[in-house]
C-alpha cells in the first residue's frame, strides 16, 4: 500500500501540490478527491505497469517483514544484509522508475529522458521503459530469496 | 563440499555490489530528477524546439485563454472549461477522450477544449500527421468536423502508440466526415498549421504539461487545478465540482 501510495504520489503531484494549497475546496473534498486517485490504476496505468506496481507493493512489503524477522532471530545484522536491504531498495526505486504511461511519457524514467534531451531512446526499448518495472520485481524476487536463505542458515558461531 | 562454498560466497558476495550499483544509480537520477534541478524542459518539435527555463511545476496561470478559435466541445460559456493537451497516438489520450466525452454530456456546465500535444520523440512524425488532420478538417468542416475526426481517429485507431495505419484511417475519416480529399491534401501538405501546434505544444509546457494527456480544469474566478494522465471520471467530476 506504502509503495502504491508512492506511485499515484509521483503520478499525481502537481494535482495534489495544487489542489492542497488551494484556498478553494473543503479538506473533506480534497481528501475524498486524493483517495479517488488510487482508482487510476486502472486508467492511468498500462496492463502490465498495473501488474508491476501491485507485485512490487506486495513483494517489498514482504521484504520488509523478513528483514524484521531476520533481525530479530539475529541480534547482530551482517554486512551482508545490508548489502541485501540495498538490493530491496533498489528493487523499489527501479520499481517506480517503470511506472506511469510509457506511451505518453508521464512516468519518471521518461521525464527523466526528456531532462537529459534523450527521449528517443524509449523508443529503442520494446517495452518503452517499462522494462524497469520488470528490473524491480525481478531484484526483489532475489532480495526475498537472499532473505529466506539467510533465515534457513543455522544460527552457528562462524570460524 | 568445500569446493563449492567459495562459489557460493563469491556468488553473494558479487550480487550485493552490484545491486548497491544498480540502486545507487537509481537514486542518484532520482535524486537529480527530484532535487529541483530539473527547471529546464525540451520537448523537440520539427518545427520549433522548446526551451524553456521555468519552474519545474510550470505555472497553471499561463494557460492560453480559451476564445472562439478553439476546439470546443460544449458552450463557449460554460462555466467550467477543461483544457486537454492531447496526441492522437498516446493510448492514454485516447482513454481519457471517452472518459471527457462522457463528463461533457453528463455536464452541460463544463466546456472541453481540444489542445495540440503530439510527442515528437515518442512518437515520430504519426502524432504530428494527425494534429495537422485534425486542424485541416477544422478548417475544412468546421467546430463539428474536428469533433468527428477527432473521436473517430481515438476510437477507430485501435492501439495508438504510433502502430495506426494512418493511410487508411485518415482518408475514410475524410471521407465519413464529407470533406473534399483534395482540399484536405492541399491543407495537410502546406505546413500552415505548423506553428499553431507548436504554440499549443509551447503552452502546454509552460502551464507544466511532461507528458500527455495533459489538462487544466478552470472554473470561475480564476480557479484552477491540473490533471496529469487518464484519471478516473470520478476524480475528474470532483475535480470540477472544486473548482465551481
Amino acid at each position: 500500500m506504502g509503495i502504491l501510495t508512492i506511485v499515484i504520489g509521483i503520478q499525481n503531484w502537481q494535482l495534489l501540490s495544487s489542489l492542497w494549497s488551494a484556498e478553494f475546496g473543503t479538506s473533506w473534498q480534497k481528501l475524498v478527491l486524493t483517495l479517488t486517485l488510487y482508482v487510476s490504476i486502472g486508467t492511468n496505468f498500462t496492463l502490465l505497469a498495473g501488474f508491476t506496481t501491485v507485485i512490487t507493493s506486495v513483494l517489498f512489503g514482504t521484504s520488509v517483514a523478513l528483514l524484521i524477522y531476520y533481525t530479530k532471530t539475529v541480534q547482530n545484522m551482517p554486512t551482508r544484509m545490508t548489502g541485501i536491504g540495498i538490493s530491496g531498495f533498489g528493487g523499489m526505486i527501479s520499481g517506480l522508475f517503470g511506472i506511469g504511461c510509457a506511451a505518453c511519457g508521464t512516468f519518471l524514467f521518461s521525464q527523466m529522458l526528456f531532462l537529459f534531451g534523450a527521449g528517443w531512446l524509449l523508443t529503442w526499448l520494446p517495452l518503452k521503459g517499462e522494462e524497469f518495472g520488470l528490473l524491480g520485481v525481478i531484484l526483489l524476487i532475489y532480495t526475498n530469496y537472499l532473505l529466506v536463505k539467510k533465515i534457513r542458515e543455522p544460527l552457528i558461531c562462524p570460524t | 563440499m568445500e569446493t563449492q562454498q567459495p562459489n557460493k560466497n563469491i556468488l553473494t558476495t558479487l550480487a550485493v555490489p552490484i545491486s548497491i550499483v544498480i540502486a545507487g544509480a537509481l537514486i542518484a537520477l532520482a535524486v537529480v530528477f527530484s532535487g529541483g534541478t530539473s527547471d529546464q524542459v525540451v520537448v523537440n518539435q520539427p518545427q520549433v524546439p522548446v526551451a524553456q527555463k521555468q519552474e519545474p511545476e510550470g505555472n497553471l496561470e499561463a494557460v492560453r485563454p480559451v476564445d472562439a478559435n478553439d476546439h470546443i466541445k460544449g458552450d463557449i460559456d460554460a462555466p467550467v472549461k477543461i483544457v486537454e493537451y492531447s496526441d492522437f497516438e498516446c493510448p492514454f489520450c485516447k482513454r481519457i477522450h471517452d472518459t471527457l466525452n462522457t463528463v461533457v454530456e453528463n455536464n452541460p456546465n463544463v466546456a472541453w477544449v481540444y489542445r495540440q500535444f503530439p510527442l515528437e520523440q515518442l512518437h515520430p512524425v504519426k502524432a504530428q500527421r494527425a494534429a495537422v488532420a485534425s486542424e485541416c478538417a477544422a478548417e475544412l468542416g468546421g467546430n463539428d468536423a474536428f469533433w468527428q475526426f477527432t473521436d473517430g481517429y481515438f476510437a477507430d485507431s485501435t492501439t495508438g502508440n504510433n502502430r495506426t495505419d494512418q493511410d487508411t484511417l485518415i482518408p475514410a475519416l475524410i471521407a465519413k466526415i464529407g470533406i473534399d480529399q483534395e482540399a484536405f491534401n492541399e491543407c495537410a501538405n502546406s505546413g500552415r498549421y505548423d506553428d499553431h501546434i507548436a504554440a499549443d505544444v509551447e503552452n502546454a509546457v509552460e502551464t507544466g504539461g511532461r507528458g500527455t494527456p495533459w489538462s487544466i480544469v478552470i472554473g470561475p474566478d480564476g480557479k484552477t487545478l491540473p490533471l496529469n494522465g487518464a484519471q478516473p471520471q470520478a476524480a475528474i467530476e470532483q475535480i470540477i465540482e472544486l473548482v465551481q
